[in-house]
């Protein structure tokens, strides 16, 4: 079946006055002797300039790096595809919020096609989020992964002592992370989730733990923010992460953790730059990696790009990425070296639904401008909540200090910088206190006033409200940024004080800062009145919960975080 | 119209007229052979997905080379093959029938029918690791394949490679929201709070996706595929969170279960027989003995994968033919853990079962209690993956 003899065919050209054999092949792909591919790339792929002069002497092709701080968000890739495939968008079904937002932002540029930017490729460190926000222009995409890093934690030695033993296990988890910092014991430093891969992987690490149902986060799990006793340790953010090294190093006293890329943290200890190498803490509970993907944005550059991909995963150019980048490789033939060994620990699944992620960002929030939250507590202490239920009341209070060991009760409990306000009621209110959370002793505070009896003889539950909304009518005025939650407990039916239809009228006279500000997450306890209750919940666009199935704790970590 | 290359299909005979030792060079980078006589070579441009593990093989160059062929291939998922235009292509091999009907179908339509060749076929298995499929049969989800046929190291102290998996047993796992904690995976020495659940490719993208889609469904359902877009919609609804539990799909799923941190990051992966076979085959050649660490659970409700090489132009006609006759490339074929069809015995994988045994790596076998899962008419999957996936339909609209 063998062909006869004959000429050989190829493509040397001009490519024949080259010395470099590669280069030969280069040519013969069809992409003339020397290409240039402009690439929209991650600042955490600066690190791999020193490789791109072997690529292009390897391989003729040059790869042009336009590094832009804001490039793992995929906003800049998906106007590049929003101006270069707009006929697309006859494709788009189902009504996500991220489709119809990627719509948007691509309908809105007019930049006169693909060429007002001329990006061929985007070398990015994690494209989650495009691919999450801008399906349909990321469908189908050649994409290449190049390497692999983990989110993970770096501590001081003296925290990761110190967190050990508050804790009381080697194994560290996120919820042992997030109830440090809560605490005040861990305080970290993270790029920003909303501009940057690392910031967004930590994110979605931490959240995951949070929900701790072992699976992919959806819109149920994120209703509430779990994760303001974790965020409450920030003290550190930067738009990238090279700044939050930076800052990490030059201000030595600030922090004394680092939520960062696995590379980030090993090349910082072999850098020199710090007096003592961070301890690197793989989460138990699993983390989020970043695969560091080479996508192909322009299909007319598909051989260059072949070229390219071919060469990145080469043995010989995977150990060199291993060595320069600290990142592992994502060819299986090469060994991995030194601390590359460490198992890289689970990996956490990552949300598929664009709504999760907004609402994690939204919650979230801007890392440099934190206002404390603040929750008013309204207890019923009318004599019904003698004996039993005044033990689970304490009880859950206590849990909420920190005695609750689960991973949801670690999430949930009160953090530092938190304003807490307890309202005692019974057929008047008789004692409020308030306390800005800096340590156990305040929480003891707190605590005492729980336990100090003095029953009421009735309750006055919507006299109880109404003082409740006029103590975060102030706070609000104070500080119209911050967020106020007030929880309403009782075991029995109004029976004292003002109606309903009172509280209604001077809720309404309210500000309008106010009513959107501040809703009420009434509480189900013993003979309460449920209708009632939903009732003012639905007024204020809060929730019930119902603690008679559970315990007043699961309550009211059910609703923290929720506003 | 998306995709597609600008750049023309190339099909470059161009004379040469060069110094001896640069013929000498050209010929070594081509092929790895000195002294190989060709009059033309023909570029084929070809779009595949995990089959491209076939064409990729240097030996399959090599041999392809011999017969004038060479090959350029573009890596994308088998519905992305079918739904994106194959203009400027030569042939298109996906991994599976749904995606190559298609194509045919929409081909056959346009008034341009194709051939298409059918030159190997593989199950499709849930790739693990030894702890985890201890722990499903702990759990008496899993059990393992009588070590039998096989010779040597295998079986015995290591245990076996191969598991049957009980797929309803399984699916209930993942939809009572179990975690491999709560299976008391900690027994094998792992920790893991994930739910189980074996991931896939994207459905929307890949022919294992969407097949596994399929398996999925005809096992939740009580052994039944949909008959009409009704119950096809139906059937999607009850499947969809079991399948979409995994969250985002991460990339190309052998590679990531094949990978060095697979156990962590890909610790039970829906893969292609040929592809975990192909690894056990590497591996011993490599270390002597093979890889006991990564074991196979076969679904107890089975499917075999047709990959089929869609033939768009004379040349890709000529290529469909060698790859589905020559022996040379049949025989590689096997190598690389291919089933290939058997002209003398009429069997897909006895010469398989022998390679294997004869290398002393346990033979995979088929249980007679297996089911075989059917897999609802094209339009249907192709509708199940669109409600599953939430995925645009496919270009050329699937109905």
């Amino acid at each position: 079946m063998r062909r006869p003899s004959g000429v050989l065919a190829l493509c040397l050209g001009l490519t024949l006055t080259m010395a470099v054999t590669a280069t030969v092949t280069a040519g013969c792909s069809g992409d003339g002797d020397r290409t240039t591919l402009r690439v929209l790339a991650g600042p955490d792929l600066a690190v791999l300039e020193p490789l791109l002069d072997e690529l292009r002497s390897e391989t003729g092709v040059e790869l042009a790096m336009d590094y832009r701080a804001d490039a793992d968000t995929g906003e800049g890739l998906a106007d590049e595809e929003g101006n270069a495939e707009g006929n697309e968008e006859g494709n788009a079904e189902g009504n996500t919020a991220g489709r119809s937002r990627a719509e948007r932002n691509g309908g809105g540029r007019n930049g006169g096609g693909r060429n007002s930017d001329g990006y061929d490729l985007a070398w990015l460190s994690t494209d989650r989020s495009f691919r999450l926000r801008h399906q349909d222009a990321a469908r189908g995409m050649p994409r290449t992964p190049t390497m692999l890093s983990p989110v993970v934690v770096g501590l001081r030695p003296q925290t990761a002592r110190a967190l050990r033993a508050e804790s009381g296990t080697t194994r560290l988890s996120w919820a042992d992370v997030a109830d440090a910092a809560a605490t005040g014991t861990v305080r970290f430093g993270m790029a920003d989730p909303r501009r940057t891969g690392t910031g967004l992987a930590a994110l979605v690490g931490v959240a995951t733990a949070a929900a701790g149902t072992g699976g992919a986060l959806r819109e149920d799990d994120v209703s509430c923010d779990r994760l303001r006793g974790f965020r409450s340790g920030q003290r550190l953010t930067a738009a990238s992460t090279r700044d939050l090294l930076d800052d990490f190093v030059a201000r030595p006293g600030t922090a004394n953790a680092l939520i960062t890329y696995e590379s980030d943290l090993l090349a910082l200890n072999s850098g020199g730059r710090l007096e003592e190498e961070l301890e690197i803490v793989r989460p138990e509970d699993g983390t989020v990696l970043a695969d560091f993907p080479l996508l192909l944005l322009d299909p007319d550059r598909r051989a260059a790009y072949d070229e390219v991909v071919r060469w990145l995963r080469k043995d010989s150019v995977q150990r060199e990425i291993m060595r320069t980048a600290q990142r592992r490789p994502v060819n299986p033939a090469v060994a991995r070296e030194g601390s590359l060994r460490a198992p890289v620990g689970n990996a956490l699944y990552f949300p598929d639904r664009p709504g999760v992620l907004e609402r994690l960002l939204d919650d979230y929030g801007d890392p440099r401008h934190r206002v404390a939250d603040q929750v008013i507590f309204l207890l019923d202490f009318s004599g019904s909540m003698r004996g039993r239920r005044m033990a689970d009341l304490r009880k859950a209070f206590a849990d909420l200090s920190g005695a609750d060991p689960s991973t949801t009760g670690a999430f949930a409990r009160f953090h530092q910088g938190e304003r807490l306000t307890v309202v005692r009621f019974g057929g008047r209110v008789l004692e409020e206190r308030t306390v800005t959370v800096r340590g156990q002793e305040d929480l003891r505070n707190l605590a005492d006033v729980v336990a100090r009896g003095g029953y009421g003889d009735a309750t006055a539950l919507w006299t109880a409200l109404d003082h409740g909304y006029r103590t975060a009518s102030s706070a609000v005025a104070d500080d119209p940024r911050r967020d106020v939650a007030i929880v309403l407990m009782t075991d029995g039916e109004n029976n004292a004080g003002i109606a309903y239809e009172e509280f209604v009228r001077r809720y309404e006279a309210r500000s309008a800062g106010t009513r959107t500000a501040v809703r009420t997450y009434p509480v189900h306890f013993g003979d309460a009145d449920a209708g009632a209750l939903r009732r003012a919940a639905a007024k204020t666009g809060g929730r019930m919960v119902d603690a008679r199935e559970s315990s007043l704790s699961e309550a009211f970590k059910e609703i923290r975080g929720c506003r | 119209m998306v995709g597609g290359p600008v750049r023309s299909r190339l099909r470059r005979t161009l004379a040469l007229a060069l110094p001896v030792p640069v013929i000498g060079l050209v010929l070594l980078l081509f092929s790895g052979h000195l002294a190989l006589p060709l009059d033309r070579v023909v570029t084929i441009e070809a779009k595949m997905a995990s089959k491209r593990d076939f064409f990729e093989d240097p030996e399959v160059r090599r041999i392809l080379m011999e017969h004038g062929f060479r090959l350029n291939i573009t890596r994308m998922g088998s519905r992305d093959i079918a739904t994106q235009d194959v203009a400027g292509y030569d042939v298109v091999f996906p991994s599976g029938q749904p995606a190559a009907d298609l194509i045919t179908r929409d081909r056959a339509k346009a008034g341009h029918p194709v051939l298409t060749y059918r030159p190997f076929v593989s199950p499709i298995v849930l790739a693990t690791y030894r702890e985890y499929a201890e722990t499903l049969r702990d759990a008496e989800i899993a059990r393992a394949q009588p070590g039998g046929t096989s010779g040597g190291t295998s079986g015995g102290a290591s245990g076996p490679l191969y598991y049957r998996l009980d797929m309803e047993k399984f699916l209930r796992q993942t939809s009572e929201g179990k975690r491999w904690d709560d299976l008391r995976i900690e027994r094998h020495g792992v920790r893991n709070g994930n739910k189980v659940l074996a991931q896939t490719s994207d459905v929307c993208e890949s022919n294992s996706g969407g097949t596994y889609l399929g398996l999925v469904s005809f096992v939740w359902h009580r052994n039944n595929a949909p008959r009409g877009l009704q119950e096809a919609d139906a059937h999607a609804r009850d499947i969809k969170d079991l399948l979409n539990e995994q969250g985002l799909p991460g990339s190309e799923r052998a590679e990531t279960y094949l990978s060095v941190d697979g156990k962590g990051i890909a610790p039970i992966s829906v893969i292609y027989e040929h592809q975990f076979l192909a690894h056990q085959i590497r591996y011993q050649a490599t270390h002597g003995k093979p890889d006991h660490g990564r074991v196979l659970l076969y679904p107890s409700t089975r499917f075999v994968t047709e990959p089929q090489l869609v033939a768009l132009t004379d040349d890709g006609e000529r290529l469909g033919e060698l790859v589905t006759e020559d022996p040379e490339l049949q025989h590689r074929a096997m190598e690389l853990g291919f089933r290939v069809r058997d002209a003398t015995s009429d069997s897909t994988s006895d010469r398989l079962a022998a390679f294997l045994a004869e290398r002393g790596i346990q033979v995979p076998v088929t249980s007679a209690d297996d089911t075989k899962a059917v897999l609802p008419r094209l339009p249907l999957l192709e509708r199940m993956i669109q409600t599953v996936g939430e995925c645009p339909p496919a270009q050329q609209d699937a109905r």
